[in-house]
């Protein structure tokens, strides 16, 4: 089942349903104070330990425990709001009544609610201290000329025969 | 065998490790990479596993006289990262990779073409866009210069880097999934002939083939800010580097298009002097096989039973570009199969060698 009468590209439909699922889940959270005060209570938690683990990672001892710790409540987080809170708000019957949202709906965002909250991890993820690596240098007129010999490299190679080319 | 025959493993010495991370580096392989760093792995002294095991030969390099590897062996045993690495190694739980052999293995594995691998290493050191964007850059200043060959390499190697984010359960690197967008532009059949996805106005069809080779829509929106001219050259270029075996597939195209000739010749001269509705029973059973040979051309395979859509997929799958060039069409037998197609008064089907001058195809009946 299509969601529009006309036909619109993958990129359009996409934003639609992400504005449309942000506003429900808004709207389903500020009416219901408990809900609500909920909500905030998690994201100063989320916060807290964010800047608590900041505030040790030079520490190897504490560091990881903190890391680890703030990295799952950013998880929970964000499955719980940017994605189940959000579904559900499109199955509450006010919600349905204003937005129009439907199995449909559902059906095809559930791909676009995913993407949507690992974009956020990851946009979350390359603000905080390395701990995967080592903190990298990176020397970006160097990275200009890789890039540069990269492509004379594939260049010259994608004039030998398609045997020794590899994967161009 | 008791506890006590049970062997010792020998110590796994620095120059060990050196000598398999910079093979890791060297070849661009980034699963090797984080092997090393396995709890399971041979280079660590606690692991019962063994590196003298011919089961890990693949870690060590055949040949160590060569430049790449010479240089990854330079950077991986500067004190530094070795000393990083060997701590790394003792130490319980996840490790700390070094930063530099990263940075050094994602540009050799875009080197060698192993673009899933350079991406999860760009990422990983968190560069992955930024070297995207680079990439992007280089193609729009290639292509502006009139080097529309090296621009569109630039532009591959930047959707090579890309990445998934709806991926399940975790982010991963995107790949082209042709087989699966090419069943997409064939979705609706084209009632009308100007309905088949080659038929369609020219820049709409060069729009749809870079949206489709590139796999983004945002990478090929890119390309919008240059003339149709540039672009159509851009795709004509894309469809003939992306695929090593084009000029193969491009000669069994044309022998696909003359069976279609020779099968709508047929047809035409059966409808002017009988009428439509002798189409079926005026065949012969060879003219009316023609279609069905002219499918199994296009995908490479000897089965003539094959769906429209199973041979769609097929030639995505070995030649994407091939998609572009081709329509949904009923014929006698009321089979729908999957034909040549493209525009007589476009340029494009001549500039990637699809074109053959002695046919006229348009629409298939």
């Amino acid at each position: 089942m299509e969601i529009s009468r006309t036909e619109i590209t993958e990129e359009r439909k996409n934003h639609y349903l992400l504005e449309i699922a942000r506003l429900n889940a808004a709207f389903y959270i500020l009416r219901d104070r408990e809900r609500c005060e909920k909500y905030l209570a998690d994201r100063r938690e989320v916060m807290a330990l964010e800047e608590e683990w900041r505030a040790h990672a030079d520490d190897p001892q504490q560091s990881d425990q903190l890391r680890r710790k703030f990295d799952q409540a950013l998880r929970h987080f964000l499955s719980t709001y940017m994605e189940e809170l959000m579904l559900e708000a499109g199955r509450d019957p006010e919600c349905v009544e204003c937005s129009n949202w439907d199995a449909a709906h559902e059906r095809h965002a559930s791909r676009v609610l995913r993407h949507y909250r690992q974009r956020l991890y990851q946009i979350i993820h390359e603000r905080l201290p390395y701990y995967d690596i080592t903190a990298p240098r990176i020397d970006w007129e160097e990275r200009k000329e890789t890039a540069r010999a990269t492509l004379d490299v594939l260049s010259a190679a994608s004039g030998a025969p398609a045997s020794e080319r590899g994967a161009l | 065998m008791s506890r006590t025959d049970t062997p010792q493993k020998k110590p796994v010495t620095p120059e060990q490790v050196a000598k398999v991370m910079a093979h890791a580096v060297a070849t661009g392989d980034f699963v090797n990479f984080r092997f090393i760093f396995a709890p399971f792995s041979p280079l660590r002294n606690d692991s019962t596993e063994s590196l003298d095991h011919p089961k890990y030969a693949y870690l060590l390099p055949d040949n160590e006289k060569n430049s790449v590897f010479e240089q990854a062996l330079a950077v991986v045993s500067s004190p530094e990262v070795l000393n990083h690495v060997m701590a790394q190694l003792e130490k319980k739980g996840p490790a700390q990779y070094p930063w530099q052999p990263l940075l050094l293995l994602a540009d050799n594995a875009v080197r060698l073409g192993k673009f899933t691998m350079a991406s999860q290493a760009y990422e990983l050191l968190r560069i992955r866009r930024r070297m995207q964007e680079l990439y992007l850059e280089m193609g729009d200043e290639a292509i502006r210069q009139g080097n529309v060959s090296r621009g569109v390499l630039a532009y591959r190697v930047a959707c090579g880097l890309d990445y998934d984010y709806a991926a399940f359960p975790e982010p991963l690197p995107a790949v082209p999934n042709y087989q699966h967008t090419a069943l997409i532009l064939h979705g609706d059949f084209p009632e009308t002939p100007e309905q088949a996805l080659p038929l369609r106005p020219e820049p709409e069809l060069v729009r749809t083939g870079l949206v489709y080779l590139s796999g983004n829509a945002e990478i090929a929106g890119r390309l919008d800010a240059f003339d149709h001219e540039i672009r159509r050259a851009v795709l004509a270029e894309w469809i003939r580097t992306a695929d090593g075996a084009w000029s193969d597939f491009a000669a069994r195209y044309r022998e696909a298009i003359r069976m279609v000739d020779a099968y709508n010749r047929r047809v035409r001269e059966i409808i002017e002097n009988v009428g439509p509705h002798a189409v079926e029973m005026a065949l012969d059973p060879e003219t009316a096989r023609l279609p069905i040979q002219a499918q199994v051309l296009l995908s490479g395979r000897t089965d003539e039973h094959q769906e429209w859509w199973q041979c769609l997929k097929e030639l995505a799958a070995t030649h994407p570009g091939g998609a572009l060039f081709v329509t949904r069409a009923v014929v006698a037998g009321n089979r729908e199969v999957l034909l040549p197609c493209y525009r007589s008064d476009s340029p494009l089907a001549e500039m990637v060698g699809l074109a053959d001058t002695k046919v006229e195809t348009r629409a298939v009946v």
